[in-house]
């Protein structure tokens, strides 16, 4: 079972200086109770997927084209009263920094019993009881108590767990992660990870996962979409893309990674890509990655755009020569 | 006449808007912010001392007519043009009747008139200036550039047209006259205000949860402006009774028997050479009102920016 199919999405934002696509073409499926991460570095288009999708784009930001199909309709086209009744229901979202996502004017409580009685119509006194629940179940100690605070009372570690337990409130189909982590200490980091994973399995819910942070795909994700300058470059299962990455750019987001143990152990200074992503208001007119890839220039890349193949089964790559095709001339290269 | 303390206070908004940008993380100490900014007006001492006297005058005005044995309607011209003594404190006016009360009285009809003004200003001021910022766009640029031409309009003669509609000059028409011309300080401020909060996470947060607009715009984002409502009540309320008094004075106050300061001092207006406490009192009390008044506001605002330096 499909949870969400999304369709040649291109978000475009209006600017004085023109149009900048911050996704352009952006398609994707997910399967029910499966994990989809998305990543890429920042400005690649990966935030503005989800919210696209969720229908939160503001002016002068606007969905161009594509669909989104979640339970049978198409998100993009649902009018704002029907979408917001599906933002919170049946998708859950998690923001990125939680010292800001929370109110600082209302309770945790309140902030919990939001969802619960604007999608549920419980009343005050069942939204509480569910809400304690939910914090248990986010592993807020002492959940009771905990529910008239502020939010200014809460770490940044617990401050995620409450968007968590926000966003799972109405047991939604699809939770969305928007970089859930990236706002935590390390320590803290890994224990929200696990708290999300957990919660997928109990609720059976879908989930997407956008990161910057190899690491953690690799720990949560089923399938891996690598987006470049708002195009998905590679698409794999996480095993498959970890094991043979075939686009230059995620060999090389790979090789940045640093390493601590095993045979890959380099020592001196990391790893990075050299040059920066391009301006999306003109980018490069073929491959977008094509300025800093070290295998540009063999063929006709930069003039040909590279469509979006597959290379072998569920694996999906766009670039004129990925690492099976070139193996032979690069053995040894790196 | 109130223009230069509130055109003062919106340069501190914009400095603390900009500031609030700039500092990542800050809503951790925004949430403290109140109680910081209570010890910070505690510190601050020509505010607590405007405070206590704001309460003194409220106590005044409150208690007097309660405890005090005169009758403030009782003519009785043996006893006219009393000069202050113990029996009466403020003396008694050209019908003997007791100013001590009568001021009480007339601080009470002043007093009134200027919070039920405030508080009408306040409501349509943040109505209109929060959803014109809320909304955005051409709801946001129609409604700036009608207030913008309202603005050219002088309050004064608003005021007195006003008055002349309603014929009779009751507590409600004043309140309406005072009202019609005062409110665009307020619409500005809240619509700055709320632009800059709508930026904030939590209200993405909001809508990510199937917020409707009415619900982020009372209940996530008015709260947090709720500092900014409580100055400009102190800010408005002295605009307000000076107004008021400024009305009566020119004779378009309430009607006799009832007395508001504005209505007294004019009383004291004929005789002030041979009887000078009769105008000198209530004008005391309004200025008594209006610079206690400024001061809070002054002090709160000091409190309520959080990098002001502790003094």
């Amino acid at each position: 079972m499909r949870t969400l199919e999304v369709n040649d999405l291109r978000t475009y934002f209006k600017t004085r200086e023109g149009e900048v696509r911050a996704v352009d073409g952006v398609s994707f499926a997910l399967d029910e109770g499966k994990t989809l991460g998305i990543v890429g570095e920042s400005g690649c288009g990966k935030s503005v997927t989800v919210l696209s999708i969720m229908g939160l784009v503001l002016p002068p930001g606007r969905v161009v084209s594509g669909s989104a199909h979640f339970q049978g309709r198409d998100l993009l086209t649902l009018k704002g009263r029907q979408l917001e009744d599906v933002r919170g229901r049946d998708i859950g979202m998690i923001f990125q920094d939680p010292m800001t996502s929370l109110n600082p004017t209302l309770t945790i409580g309140t902030q919990i019993t939001e969802a619960l009685r604007r999608h549920l119509g419980m009343t005050r006194e069942q939204a509480r009881k569910r809400a304690i629940e939910l914090l248990q179940e986010a592993r807020i100690p002492n959940a009771a108590k905990r529910l008239d605070d502020y939010p200014h009372r809460y770490s940044g570690g617990m401050r995620q767990r409450v968007m968590i337990a926000i966003a799972i409130s109405c047991n939604p189909k699809l939770l969305i992660a928007d970089e859930p982590t990236t706002a935590l200490d390390v320590t803290v980091q890994a224990g929200v990870l696990d708290l999300l994973h957990e919660l997928r399995d109990l609720h059976g819910m879908s989930m997407i996962i956008i990161t910057h942070d190899m690491g953690v795909v690799a720990e949560t994700a089923d399938d891996i979409v690598v987006m470049y300058a708002g195009q998905i470059v590679e698409q794999a299962t996480a095993y498959d893309l970890f094991d043979r990455p075939e686009h230059p750019y995620t060999e090389a987001l790979l090789a940045a990674l640093p390493q601590i143990e095993g045979e890959g152990i380099r020592h001196g200074r990391l790893v990075s890509i050299p040059g920066r992503p391009p301006d999306l208001i003109a980018p490069p007119p073929a491959c977008r990655f094509a300025p800093r890839c070290r295998y540009a220039g063999e063929d006709d890349c930069a003039v040909v755009p590279p469509q979006l193949r597959e290379i072998r089964p569920g694996h999906w790559v766009r670039s004129a020569h990925p690492a099976c095709e070139r193996a032979a001339e690069t053995v040894g290269a790196r | 006449m109130a223009a230069d303390p509130r055109d003062e206070f919106e340069a501190t908004l914009d400095r603390t808007a900009e500031g609030r940008e700039r500092e990542a993380g800050a809503a951790l100490q925004r949430a403290s912010l109140r109680r910081d900014a209570f010890y910070r007006f505690i510190k601050n001492r020509g505010a607590v001392f405007a405070a206590v006297a704001f309460v003194v005058l409220l106590g005044y005005v409150i208690v007097a007519p309660w405890v005090s044995p005169a009758d403030p309607y009782a003519i009785d011209f043996s006893k006219a043009y009393l000069s202050p003594s113990w029996d009466h404190p403020f003396g008694t006016d050209e019908f003997g009747r007791d100013l001590f009360v009568r001021t009480a009285l007339g601080g009470r009809l002043s007093i009134a008139i200027g919070f039920a003004g405030t508080i009408a200003i306040m409501i349509i001021g943040i109505l209109y200036g929060a959803i014109a910022g809320f909304a955005g766009g051409w709801i946001d640029n129609g409604s700036m550039r009608f207030l913008d031409a309202l603005y050219g309009l002088p309050y004064l003669p608003f005021a007195i047209i006003v008055l002349a509609i309603f014929g009779t000059v009751s507590f409600w028409a004043m309140v309406v006259a005072l009202t019609v011309a005062s409110w665009f300080t307020t619409a500005r401020v809240m619509r700055g205000q709320i632009i800059s909060l709508k930026e904030n996470d939590y209200v993405r947060a909001a809508r990510a949860l199937g917020a409707r607009w009415h619900r982020i715009l009372f209940r996530h984002l008015l709260p947090n402006t709720l500092g900014v409502i409580i100055i400009f009540v102190f800010l408005e309320l002295p605009g307000v009774v000076l107004g008021e008094a400024f009305l009566s004075f020119i004779g378009l106050g309430v009607n006799p028997p009832k007395a508001s300061w504005g209505t007294l001092a004019q009383d004291g207006y004929t005789s002030y050479q041979a009887h000078p406490y009769i105008i000198i009192i209530p004008s005391l009390a309004i200025a008594w009102l209006i610079l206690s008044a400024f001061f809070v506001a002054d002090g709160l605002r000091d409190a309520l920016d959080p990098r002001t330096k502790e003094t």
